[in-house]
Parts: structure tokens; C-alpha cells; sequence
């Protein structure tokens, strides 16, 4: 797709190109068409005293050399004259046609021109002169006379010429200038449009929630419309969680009941009723707690999401320091002002569980360790518990991916782990940890939303 | 020990009630969160397990409150929220442990135990150790130098108590306030024959008599 700025240059440019070369041309043609005009009076006047200058002599007709100006003398000086006429000599009877020439064509001829009033396109001469010439037909003396007068046009020609060069030039420094103009006016009239995007990459990255509202009313109905649709996203996420919380509340009271009365006394007689019973219970909460658990996952759902690892990790580490005793070293190394891209509940979620598992099975000390990497982001959780044997790791992964295998609070308690990770599209291994024990380790990739964005 | 239990859900707080007077604990129920803020603080118990879901007023609501005005009794969260973020809200407010719903009743009784004896400084471990004594509290019975001894209900509490308060004075009035709850009748004289019981169980050094002041636990070491 090809950008606005792109499409508004080539169209300005297709259009001024035509309109300037067409205004151009009629420029100059209307010019050329009123210098020629002026051009004919002055030949006309020519033409005139020409006539003027023939006068009766005693072989007829003659042309007083006075009265002609000295430019018709000069050999190839730019003004001609041709004069016709028909005369009879003195020593014939018939009338025969005579042609003057003006001493300035020399030993060229120009011809006559076919028609009277002004005519162009003659060439002539070794000079290749152009000229414009002019032909008034008079009766004077008793005779038909044909006054041709031309003129050299060549050094208007040129002008002319050298005019449209100064003219092309002058035009496409004009086109330069307006397009620079044009693109700095679009791209002044487009920034908001680009700090749309920008912010929508920003909203993609979880650093902002909402899109800035303050844009021209051009573009204010998109951008609230983003905006409406993040908030009825996040609306809908809550109102969902809400009501999961609240039937969550509402199974798990009642199973807290049958739990408590299974191990009541009251059923101390009757040791398989209370086992089956409590079999069952388990079951059935084990269920629900999973699925409550995979129903509250944000996923991907609201990209604006974000998790500001300085203000959340110290409340969950010390709440696991709390439920944990005070005796555990629970270190991180995570990157000051780290921001991951996901949900706070959905990352508390998942590290919370991970850690908590650490912790359970740590001796002593258990690590944290969150960096960012080329497609995403790497997270590790070290214990120095007793660890799984490398034979053994795979089968654990996979009991905590069958759901009515899953052990909570046993084995590794991975299932919810599991669900997070899959729903982010990150892979979760099982590995040796430096400090003797077991290593969770999760690559989660940035999200696909994100790579498109930045890619384009 | 005397436990506040603050929980809407009635069969529960029967269930719960039951099970934990079995264990020998004196339990106030209290279903409204606007009674707990006024109970919590007026009445001396040695931990108050405390739903988050609560008419009147929203459980964490009452023990931010309990906690402003400087409450220092530890407090159990029972709740069916179990996401780790509301754990941390819980704990942000000055909850001590955190227990998701449904549970095992042995859980909790585990829990109960353990907060107690952090709350007065000691090592959680299976058995209770005060000055020579062991007391087993899931049997209910004491052993002193590899012997068991069997006590009576009301004896057990009782010991349990001067346990966890070794070398401490404490007086009639205290003892009876921290277990019996608010609806058995207080008599002095129940706590004397009880005392002397186990006198007789354990030797007679084993809680000594301060006149005027009240009693001392000393243990077999004394």
C-alpha cells in the first residue's frame, strides 16, 4: 500500500506538469500572435513609404533612392523589399512584369507571397534568416503595384526560444519548490495520524492504555472508536473475572462445607464413605480451581496490558516470604524498571505459582530471573531442593498437562503454569539449576501483534 | 487459645466452629464485617480467621481497619479468591496467612498452629516443646521424658496455652478471657481444679503459683 505522501506528490506533480506546460504554450502563443500584429503595422508603414517613395521618372516608374532607407542597401541586413508591378518599356509595346529587389538581398531572390498581409516562414540566405514578410498590393501612377516588405524575425525567434528555456527552467524550480512546500504541509497535516501509530505500537508494547484523544477532528471518531474498544476489552475482562470470582465464591464455600464435614467425626464409623467422599471432593476442586484459573487468563485479549516488575515483585516476593517462613532467601535478578508486555494478574499468576512451587521444595534459597532477549523475554526460577533426575522431567511436564492428572500442591503443581504459558505462545522446559536443584525455565516470545507492528 | 472466626457462610462457621472447639480452641463466630471491626478490636484473641466475602463490610476493608488502629493479633485470610493477586492484596493489608477455599480442615488446623507459634516466636515444628514438655496437639496429649500422657480436653487447652506463654505470669483473669469464648460462663475455681489436674499429671513444679499474681509455667526443667 502506498503512503498518502507518496499519492498526494504524483498526483500534484501529473497536474501541475499539465496545466503548467498548457499554460505555458498559450503563453507564448498569444505573445508571439500580438508581436506579430505589432510586427505588421510597422511593415505596413514600411510597405507605405515605399510607395510613397515611387515616383514618375522619364523611363516610368522609378524609386527614389533617397527615400528609402539605408537599411535596404545593406547586404543581408534583416529588411527586404520586393516590389512588382507591370511596365511598359519604351522600346516594346506590351506591358511586361517588373520586379524590384532591395539591394539588401543581393543576389537572392525572395519570392512573393501569395496572398497579401503577413506571412512568416520564408528562409533565406546563407545566414538561414526567418522572415516575416508582408504584402500590400496599391494602385498608384495609373498601375497595379505589389509592395512586399520583409522583415528578418530570426533574433525574435530566438528570443522567443531562449524565453521558453528561461520558462521550463523557472518552472521546474517551481515545481521543486512546491513539492518540498507540499511535503512539508503533508507531513505537518499527517503527524497526527503518525502519532496514531505510534501510540498504537506504544499500546501494543503496554506502555500506554489508551490512545491520546486530542487529535483533528478528522481522525477523532477512529480514535475513539480504539478507545471505546479497549475499555469495553477491559470492561468485559473485569465483568468476566468478576463473575468467575463470584461462582468461584459460590462452589467453593459449599465444597469448603462438604470438605470439613467429610472429615467430621460424625462419619468416623464409616471409614470407605469418607474416603470416596473426600476422593470425589478433591476432584471435583481440583477442576474447578484449573478452570477458574484458565477462565481468568487476560491471554492476549487486552493489548495495553503491562506488568511493572519494580512495583509488583517485591509484594509478591514478600508475600511468599510470609507464607514460606522467613528462613528462605528469596533473591531476583531482574533489570531495574523492567515492564513486561502481559497481564499483572495473568504474570502474578504465573510467577506466583512457580515461585510458590520453588519455594516448597527449595532447601534454602531460591532465585528469580527475568531478562529480555531478541524475542521476548526469558524467565527463570532456581531452587536448591532436591530436583527432578533428568529421566524424570518429562513426565512431570506432561502430568501437569493432563487435567484429570494434575496434582496440585504435588509434583510440581504446573497446570496453571502450563495453561499461561500456552496461551502465550512460550514453551517451558525443565532444567539443572546452578544452585543444585531445579531450574523452571520460560521463554515467552513479544506478542505476535507487536512483530507485525514493528516490522511494517 | 480463643479464636475469632469472621464468616458469612453459616454451615461453614458451624463446620469450622465444631472442628476447632474438637481441637481445643474457644471460638467466637461473627458474620458481619461491621461487628468484626468492633469485636476484633475489643475482645484479646490469639488469632482471628477472617473471610474476605462479608456483609457490611468487605473483609479486607476490616482488616486494614483493625490494622490502623494497631492490632497486632495475627490474622488468617479464608477465602474463595484464591488468585495469587488478591494473595498479595491480603497480605498488603496486613493479613499473617492465606488459605484459598475449599481446604482441608487439617490444613487450616496446621496453619492455626503455625501462626500461633510465630506470633510468639517459636520454631514450627510437629510437636509443641516448652522447658522439657512435648505436646502433641493433633493427639492431644503431652510426653514427658518418652512417656505419654493423656489429658482431658479442658486440660489440654490449658496447657497448650502456659506452652506458648513459657516463663510468662499469667493471671486468672487472662487465662479464663483467652480460652473460654465470649458466651461460656468465667469461673475461677473451673481454672483451679483444672491447674491442679495437671499438677498431678505432670508434677507439681510444672506451673507454679504466683500469690496475687497468677500462674507460671515452668516445665519439667524447674
Amino acid at each position: 500500500m502506498k503512503s498518502i505522501q507518496a499519492r498526494l506528490s504524483l498526483g500534484l506533480i501529473a497536474a501541475l506538469v499539465v496545466i503548467g506546460l498548457a499554460l505555458a504554450q498559450l503563453t507564448l502563443w498569444l505573445f508571439e500572435a500580438g508581436l506579430q500584429r505589432y510586427l505588421e503595422t510597422g511593415l505596413r508603414k514600411e510597405s507605405e513609404n515605399l510607395l510613397v517613395a515611387l515616383v514618375k521618372g522619364p523611363n516610368g516608374i522609378q524609386l527614389d533612392e533617397r527615400r528609402v532607407s539605408a537599411a535596404y542597401q545593406r547586404p543581408f541586413s534583416g529588411y527586404y523589399f520586393r516590389i512588382d508591378f507591370e511596365q511598359t518599356a519604351p522600346s516594346r509595346a506590351v506591358p511586361e512584369p517588373v520586379t524590384w529587389r532591395s539591394r539588401s538581398l543581393w543576389d537572392l531572390d525572395m519570392p512573393k507571397p501569395d496572398s497579401t498581409g503577413l506571412e512568416s516562414g520564408y528562409k533565406l540566405g546563407p545566414e538561414g534568416q526567418e522572415l516575416l514578410a508582408f504584402r500590400a498590393d496599391y494602385r498608384r501612377l495609373g498601375k497595379d503595384i505589389s509592395i512586399s516588405v520583409a522583415q528578418d524575425y530570426s533574433p525574435v525567434r530566438d528570443g522567443f526560444r531562449r524565453m521558453q528555456q528561461i520558462g521550463l527552467g523557472l518552472g521546474v524550480v517551481a515545481l521543486l519548490l512546491i513539492l518540498v512546500l507540499q511535503r512539508i504541509t503533508v507531513t505537518r497535516s499527517l503527524r497526527p495520524l503518525e502519532r496514531a501509530r505510534q501510540q498504537i505500537a506504544q499500546l501494543q508494547q503496554g506502555q500506554r492504555s489508551q490512545l491520546d484523544a486530542r487529535v483533528p477532528s478528522e481522525l477523532e471518531p477512529l480514535v475513539a472508536q480504539i478507545n471505546h474498544l479497549l475499555a469495553h476489552t477491559e470492561d468485559s475482562l473485569r465483568r468476566s473475572r468478576n463473575a468467575l470470582g463470584n461462582l468461584g465464591h459460590a462452589l467453593k464455600t459449599p465444597l469448603a462445607v462438604l470438605l470439613s464435614l467429610a472429615s467430621s467425626e460424625r462419619l468416623e464409623g464409616l471409614p470407605e464413605v469418607r474416603a470416596q467422599l473426600r476422593e470425589q471432593l478433591e476432584q471435583i476442586q481440583q477442576r474447578l480451581t484449573r478452570e477458574l484459573n484458565r477462565a481468568r487468563l487476560a491471554g492476549d485479549a487486552l493489548p495495553g496490558a503491562q506488568f511493572d516488575c519494580d512495583a509488583e515483585l517485591p509484594g509478591l516476593l514478600a508475600t511468599l516470604a510470609m507464607i514460606h517462613g522467613e528462613g528462605l532467601l528469596l533473591e531476583h535478578d531482574v533489570p531495574p524498571s523492567l515492564l513486561l508486555p502481559w497481564d499483572r494478574e495473568d504474570l502474578l499468576e504465573l510467577l506466583g505459582n512457580l515461585l510458590d512451587n520453588a519455594c516448597k521444595w527449595a532447601d534454602s534459597e531460591v532465585r528469580l530471573g527475568i531478562a529480555p532477549t531478541v524475542e521476548g523475554f526469558h524467565l527463570w526460577v532456581d531452587d536448591d531442593g532436591p530436583g527432578i533426575p533428568e529421566t524424570a522431567r518429562q513426565q512431570v511436564l506432561e502430568r501437569g498437562s493432563r487435567l484429570d492428572e494434575q496434582v496440585d500442591g504435588h509434583g510440581l503443581g504446573l497446570g496453571i503454569v502450563r495453561d499461561i504459558v500456552d496461551a502465550w505462545g512460550g514453551r517451558l522446559a525443565l532444567q539443572e539449576s546452578p544452585l543444585g536443584g531445579l531450574r523452571v525455565s520460560l521463554s515467552l516470545p513479544r506478542r505476535a501483534l507487536i512483530d507485525a507492528a514493528e516490522s511494517s | 487459645m480463643r479464636l475469632l472466626l469472621v464468616e458469612d457462610n453459616v454451615p461453614l462457621a458451624d463446620e469450622l466452629t465444631a472442628s476447632l472447639q474438637r481441637q481445643g480452641y474457644a471460638v467466637d463466630w461473627l458474620a458481619d464485617g461491621r461487628d468484626a471491626v468492633h469485636q476484633g478490636q475489643s475482645e484479646p484473641y490469639d488469632l482471628i480467621i477472617l473471610d474476605l466475602g462479608l456483609p457490611g463490610l468487605p473483609g479486607l476493608e476490616v482488616l486494614a481497619q483493625w490494622r490502623a488502629a494497631g492490632l497486632a493479633t495475627p490474622v488468617l485470610i479464608l477465602t474463595a479468591r484464591g488468585s495469587w493477586a488478591e494473595r498479595i492484596e491480603g497480605l498488603k493489608a496486613g493479613a499473617d496467612d492465606y488459605l484459598g477455599k475449599p481446604f482441608h480442615p487439617e490444613e487450616l488446623q496446621l496453619r492455626i498452629q503455625a501462626l500461633l507459634r510465630r506470633a510468639r516466636g517459636l520454631a514450627n515444628q510437629p510437636m509443641l516443646e516448652a522447658a522439657g514438655l512435648h505436646l502433641d496437639e493433633g493427639r492431644q496429649c503431652v510426653t514427658r521424658d518418652g512417656v505419654d500422657i493423656q489429658l482431658t480436653a479442658a486440660e489440654f487447652r490449658l496447657l497448650r496455652y502456659f506452652m506458648l506463654h513459657p516463663g510468662q505470669i499469667l493471671s486468672k483473669s487472662h487465662l479464663a478471657e483467652h480460652l473460654y469464648d465470649g458466651e461460656t460462663e468465667r469461673d475461677s475455681n473451673v481454672l483451679e481444679v483444672h491447674v491442679n489436674h495437671l499438677r498431678r499429671k505432670l508434677g507439681r513444679s510444672v506451673i507454679e503459683t504466683r500469690r496475687g499474681q497468677g500462674y507460671r509455667y515452668a516445665g519439667n526443667s524447674a
